[in-house]
């Protein structure tokens, strides 16, 4: 995943910013302690999110104070590890690695080298995490080798190619009871707008590389931003639709500012050009 | 069932405004219009259903006898049997099964891709839905079902519902809900 779900800060309460940060650092040793330094090197919002959405809705937010491994003289709120942090770290990894490995296998053996040494030391952590996601890493290798075949064939249309990567994420959650179809629905459609947003912003650099591009393939080499918005803002509107019917406890205003705010302005971000800017933006920042 | 003032989020001295104004803003959430072929619209209904009935209570507890609820159901006639048993498929979300049966039909007419484009939004596949409802416009222009589920589709495409305090920049949702008045639950504009 590429670091598109994120909030949008100056519209969230301080208790939220908290639990968003208590979370994401929570994560972090989280994927530390299971799966070791190298792992959480790959911590990134998007694993944060997931996060969120898989915690028990009857969970309080009770943060407790940890060591943070990047800066070990500060002490930092965290969450404690749970079931929804176990899950969402495993995940992340098995996600990680399965990118690893496409980079090595797409790139040369001098590009793909940095790929083939990081997967290499990943293995024995990606294999514990298969262990615990069996069923994920089964379903991400079938969705990935589809969606291979497809970029080989010059696959033309958009839903066909992001329902591959929108399948592969809407496995992430249990499905089980109306809470799996809420979260199946909502990870479907947030899987179908990452897809498409990378896609979009990819669009020049495949351009020039001569590389496949969904968003090319459908709509022509110059793609068609109206359309293309239209299309992308409907999967937003299907998230809302789907947040609103699940119960999440007092994970939910943080929920909502992401899907209702902070995604749009990634959106927005990604069609005018001002993502790459935007993506190196820490959004800490204003803790110091 | 629940207590009728927790459903609708309301003590139990709230004023007749607030319980109205706390039953118009979770109808506006769960409004049948907002779940319109959506897989999730069973649970939506089912909310609607509690809401309307916590309000029904309410109402009746407090005036006697008056109910101010709002209900609304959806039908529809195909001129082919078949298109009938795909509409019926599609409304128990059997997807695969209805895509196949539309698939065996020969000639495609403006129903033909108006259902396949119920399908692909079923799915989630927005940009096939579009173009499907797109052509089921253009082949058969006078047709109100058709007509009216690409604009709902194209009023979604500019932002569903949100709650208060969530609308972006150069989103007005009073325009975009004036333009449809009638989507509203109590059949006026928004504000």
């Amino acid at each position: 995943m590429f670091g598109y779900v994120r909030p949008c800060c100056p519209e969230l309460k301080c208790r939220d910013f908290d639990l968003y940060r208590a979370t994401y650092c929570g994560l972090c040793r989280c994927l530390r302690r299971q799966y070791g330094f190298v792992a959480s090197m790959f911590l990134n919002f998007d694993f944060t999110f997931l996060a969120l959405l898989l915690w028990e809705p009857e969970d309080r937010f009770v943060p407790c104070p940890g060591r943070c491994h990047v800066n070990p003289l500060r002490r930092l709120p965290m969450c404690p590890d749970s079931g929804a942090l176990e899950l969402a770290a495993g995940e992340s990894l098995i996600l990680v690695w399965w990118k690893l490995r496409d980079s090595v296998h797409d790139e040369g053996f001098w590009k793909g080298l940095a790929a083939r040494v990081l997967s290499w030391l990943l293995k024995p952590a990606y294999k514990k995490a298969v262990r615990r996601c069996p069923r994920f890493d089964g379903t991400v290798r079938d969705c990935l080798e589809e969606l291979a075949a497809l970029e080989k064939e010059n696959c033309s249309s958009l839903d066909r190619t992001a329902d591959t990567f929108a399948r592969l994420l809407q496995s992430a959650a249990p499905q089980e009871g109306n809470r799996g179809r809420v979260l199946s629905q909502l990870l479907y459609h947030l899987g179908r707008w990452i897809y498409l947003a990378d896609a979009r912003d990819d669009l020049e650099e495949d351009k020039l590389a001569g590389r496949y591009n969904p968003v090319a393939a459908r709509y022509g080499p110059g793609g068609d931003d109206g359309a293309l918005r239209m299309t992308m803002n409907l999967s937003l509107e299907q998230m809302g639709a789907a947040l609103q019917l699940g119960d999440f406890g007092c994970r939910r205003p943080l929920l909502e500012n992401i899907v209702y705010l902070g995604l749009p302005l990634v959106e927005q971000a990604v069609f005018d050009g001002s993502w790459r800017e935007l993506k190196k933006q820490k959004i800490w920042r204003n803790i110091t | 069932m629940r207590d009728p003032y927790s459903v609708l989020g309301v003590s139990q001295n709230a004023s007749d405004d607030e319980v109205k104004k706390a039953y118009r803003e979770l109808a506006r959430k769960y409004h049948p219009d907002n779940y319109q072929n959506n897989p999730l619209a069973d649970l939506a209904e089912e909310k609607m259903k509690e809401i309307n009935e916590a309000y029904d209570t309410i109402t009746k507890q407090r005036a006697g006898g008056y109910s101010g609820s709002y209900q609304q159901s959806y039908s529809s006639a195909s001129a082919k049997p078949v298109y009938a048993r795909v509409r019926n498929l599609i409304n128990a979300g059997d997807l695969g099964q209805a895509e196949q049966l539309l698939y065996g039909v020969g000639q495609k007419d403006g129903e033909w891709y108006f259902l396949s484009g119920s399908i692909a939004y079923r799915k989630g596949w927005m940009d096939a839905a579009m173009q499907n409802y797109a052509q089921a416009v253009q082949m058969e222009p006078n047709n109100m079902e058709f007509r009216q589920a690409l604009s709902l589709m194209q009023q979604r495409s500019m932002g569903g519902y949100r709650p208060a305090g969530y609308h972006s920049v150069g989103c007005d949702p009073c325009t975009t809900y004036l333009c449809c008045s009638l989507c509203t639950p109590w059949g006026g504009p928004c504000c």
